[in-house]
């Protein structure tokens, strides 16, 4: 029951985030006089359907005026409009997140769209699959070497190691992508250097999925070279933390071979703190593949907020920074319950 | 106390990274001192984006060292008349000749000619100015001519002109410099050629060949400037007369497609990028450090808050964030500071916070608080001095965090347009398609500046490690 209870308190402690940011974007934008202009654009919007569809059924232009004029005041009372934006909150809170914006303003989706719901939604799983390959792979190779060095303290590797991770905390992921397109795409010519698909796509599936796989290569390896680093360091010193303790030495005095004390009595233990520091990189992660994304023209949702910075879409860019909260709040509750699993001391309380 | 902290710097010097990172801070301190110095205080507005101070520059040129590496290349030259080579009165009026030589051997034209004037001044009638060029080949073409203007109705002389900004011809891409040159080809070789052909590209015909009419072969030798200034009075003056052979490389790190010279935008970005990341890490760690001892020592209710709000901030991923909030308050420098210093000091207060907590139980504070120190005493005199080099090393490692995510602002086109910073510099390359053009000198050098000013910081905070945590120090 304790475990539930920890996962509720987690959960709601990351809901009260959510719901911090929301509160945040609707009072600026109101504030800002934002919220005005997005609803008024919403009504205009709606009025110009319904006069497309009356001006079939009623003749006469005055009486038209009129129809047209009546639904504008309903609409204005509907949304709030008579209101200062304040009154409005718990409704703009609902709509963002509902993701009920309106229309982009130039932007459109792939297949022609111009609701801000379909263009964000569309672009979330292109960006899911380069966040998670991404961080995936990190922390295997960061598991890997950060135990590997733990081992071998003032080595020629482990120091390496450490600059190694000094340069890839100062290397902005942006840079490193444009770096590696003028080296690998420009230069050596092995490997493509911007978008999902080659123009024209493949229609065979498996000729797509290892197209997709190859455009994927370069801004995957941006992201895996910035946090790999930092993320091997952490590892080794959690582990050398750890590898000082008394317990590693009685594991050790009773003869267990050098493999087994690491894996048995040390990654064991240094599990639930390295996946803490897994959690405390995620939000660098999301802002690296926002870049990562806008250097190689990679069609997610980072890249949208690139192009919605150049329209100055504001709905756009509500709807994303509510999508980037969210995706990092649930990939930090799946993170969350992966702590819980591994660390027993909060299983059994 | 004092030899401890001498046998601290002794360990912080000792290590590789804080040798390097000292030393290369110190360059990067000076250069942003000469910079702070010699730079007007409203560079962006006045110099930096203003395309009028960028027009005699050549665009998108690569640096000039490049050339070592065996590419072509024309020198950028510029050619200032001040006093005449010789003077000739003819009736009442006067010729003033200006010349210059020079020797032209590259086999690709300039990339564009420019003409200007500056400050005339005259008093009867307007003076006439002309632009000649003597040739390898012994023939003299007019390039340019111009009456300089009329008095307007009801101005009284001396008349003055070009004296707030100087008149400046494009001799490139200037109509009557074609219909000049298309009337020269005509009377010498009979070949009817029409403007719309050589408009824009004027400086191909006067550099080249003109036997093949393809202008694609560049006539080496000696040319010579003849500039004509004709005045109708004696006390007529011009103060200077420009020329400007545009080049296909320029200065040390090249410039940008609006001609912008690289190195003047790269060096103003040193103060500002040390600015941004000291400022903000400063006023971030005291923030922090305040409510982390705070909330540490006094627990209860003040505690409960202070963690609250901490553990919400801290949660709240910041890139999108600090995108939404700058888009809409626009673009400003500061704003951007005084956001990052919000979502940055909770993360320092939750670690503060459980330091605090171990000190606490200390038989120190114990003895101080059984004294009857006040807890303001307490906080300031007996936990902050223990926290001092901790703090001190959080100061240090958060600097580039904070030079970074300007960078990244200014990258995704949310830069302070007032204020040019390398991230701008990068982002204006990579929008012109700078990474696919080739213009390597464009973005190779602001981001490399980034990296280096981050990894200052980053070595400085590893040397400092050991010294702050005498724990690593046995390993």
């Amino acid at each position: 029951m304790s475990l539930l209870q920890t996962l509720i308190v987690r959960g709601l402690s990351l809901l009260v985030v959510l719901i911090t940011v929301l509160f945040l974007c609707v009072i600026v934008l109101g504030a800002t006089g934002y919220s005005d202009r997005l609803l008024t654009a919403t009504v205009s919007e709606e009025l110009r359907g319904l006069r497309q569809s009356l001006s079939q059924n009623i003749r006469d232009p005055n009486e038209l005026e009129q129809v047209i004029e009546d639904r504008r005041e309903q609409l204005i009372e509907f949304y709030g409009l008579d209101q200062p934006w304040y009154y409005r909150l718990p409704d703009m809170v609902f709509r963002i997140l509902t993701l009920d914006l309106g229309e982009a303003r130039t932007l459109r989706s792939f297949s022609g769209s111009n609701s801000v719901s379909d263009i964000v939604l569309e672009r979330l799983p292109n960006t899911i699959i380069l966040i998670t390959s991404a961080t995936i792979i990190t922390s295997v190779i960061g598991l890997y070497v950060g135990v590997k060095i733990a081992t071998q303290v003032g080595s020629r590797l482990e120091r390496s190691v450490s600059y190694f991770s000094a340069i890839s905390y100062a290397l902005p992921a942006w840079w490193l992508g444009i770096i590696f397109i003028i080296l690998f795409a420009f230069q050596l010519r092995i490997l493509p250097s911007s978008g999902m698909f080659s123009v024209p796509p493949p229609t065979e599936p498996l000729a797509r999925f290892l197209d997709r796989l190859v455009h994927a290569i370069l801004p995957v390896f941006t992201l895996v070279i910035v946090s790999v680093g930092s993320w091997s360091y952490a590892v080794r010193t959690m582990v050398l933390n750890i590898s000082q303790e008394d317990f590693v030495n009685v594991a050790r005095a009773k003869g267990l071979s050098e493999n087994l004390v690491m894996r048995r009595h040390i990654i064991r233990v240094a599990a639930p703190p390295i996946v803490t520091s897994l959690i405390l990189g995620l939000t660098g992660s999301l802002g690296g593949a926002i870049l990562t994304e806008t250097v190689f023209g990679w069609p997610g949702m980072g890249r949208l907020y690139y192009e919605a910075i150049l329209a100055a879409d504001e709905s756009v860019i509500v709807a994303l920074t509510f999508m980037f909260t969210l995706l990092y709040v649930v990939a930090r509750f799946i993170l969350e319950i992966l702590y819980i699993v591994l660390d027993p001391r909060v299983r059994y309380k | 106390m004092n030899n401890n902290s001498r046998e601290n710097l002794q360990e912080f010097f000792s290590s590789g990274s804080g040798k390097i990172g000292s030393v290369l801070l110190v360059i990067f301190i000076l250069i942003s001192v000469f910079v702070v110095f010699t730079y007007p205080l409203n560079f962006g507005t006045t110099v930096w984006s203003n395309p009028a101070y960028w027009s005699d520059y050549p665009k998108s040129a690569p640096p000039t060292w490049t050339n070592i590496f065996g590419n072509d290349n024309v020198d950028h030259q510029i050619i200032d008349f001040t006093t005449p080579a010789d003077t000739v009165s003819i009736s009442n009026r006067e010729v003033r000749t200006y010349t210059h030589r020079f020797t032209y051997d590259s086999n690709i034209s300039p990339t564009f000619l420019s003409l200007s004037l500056y400050d005339v001044v005259y008093h009867d009638r307007p003076p006439t100015i002309s632009l000649s060029i003597l040739r390898p080949d012994n023939e003299e073409i007019l390039i340019y001519r111009e009456i300089i203007s009329p008095p307007r109705p009801g101005e009284d002389g001396p008349y003055v002109r070009y004296s707030d900004s100087p008149f400046r011809i494009n001799l490139s891409g200037d109509k009557s410099v074609s219909s000049n040159l298309v009337g020269y080809i005509r009377d010498n070789s009979n070949e009817q050629i029409s403007i719309n052909e050589i408009i824009g590209s004027n400086e191909k015909v006067i550099f080249s060949n003109l036997d093949s009419l393809q202008f694609d072969e560049i006539l080496t030798g000696e040319y010579e400037l003849i500039v004509r200034f004709t005045v109708n009075n004696e006390n007529d003056s011009i103060s200077k007369i420009r020329f400007v052979l545009g080049g296909s490389s320029y200065g040390l790190l090249g410039t940008d497609s609006l001609g912008r010279n690289l190195s003047v935008g790269l060096l103003f970005g040193f103060p500002i990028a040390l600015l941004i990341g000291l400022t903000t890490s400063t006023i971030t760690t005291f923030i922090g450090t305040t409510m982390g001892i705070i909330s540490g020592y006094t627990g209860g209710r003040t505690d409960t808050i202070i963690q609250r709000l901490s553990d919400t901030l801290s949660n709240i991923p910041l890139l999108p964030i600090l995108l939404f909030l700058i888009f809409v308050f626009g673009p400003q420098l500061w704003l951007v500071m005084t956001i990052l210093v919000l979502f940055g000091w909770p993360g320092l207060t939750i670690i503060i916070r459980s330091m605090v907590l171990q000190i606490n139980s200390s038989q120190s504070i114990e003895a101080a608080k059984s004294l009857g120190a006040s807890k303001w005493r307490i906080m300031y005199r007996h936990i902050f001095p223990q926290l001092a080099p901790f703090i001190f090393a959080q100061l240090v490692f958060f600097t580039p965090a904070a030079i970074l995510a300007e960078a990244s602002l200014s990258f995704l086109g949310l830069g302070d347009p007032s204020i040019p910073t390398w991230g701008q510099i990068l982002e204006n390359g990579f929008r012109t398609g700078g990474v696919y053009i080739g213009y390597w000198w464009w973005i190779l050098p602001p981001g490399l500046l980034i990296v280096i000013t981050a990894m200052i910081f980053v070595f400085i905070a590893l040397a400092l490690e050991p010294v702050v945590n005498p724990k690593l120090k046995k390993m």
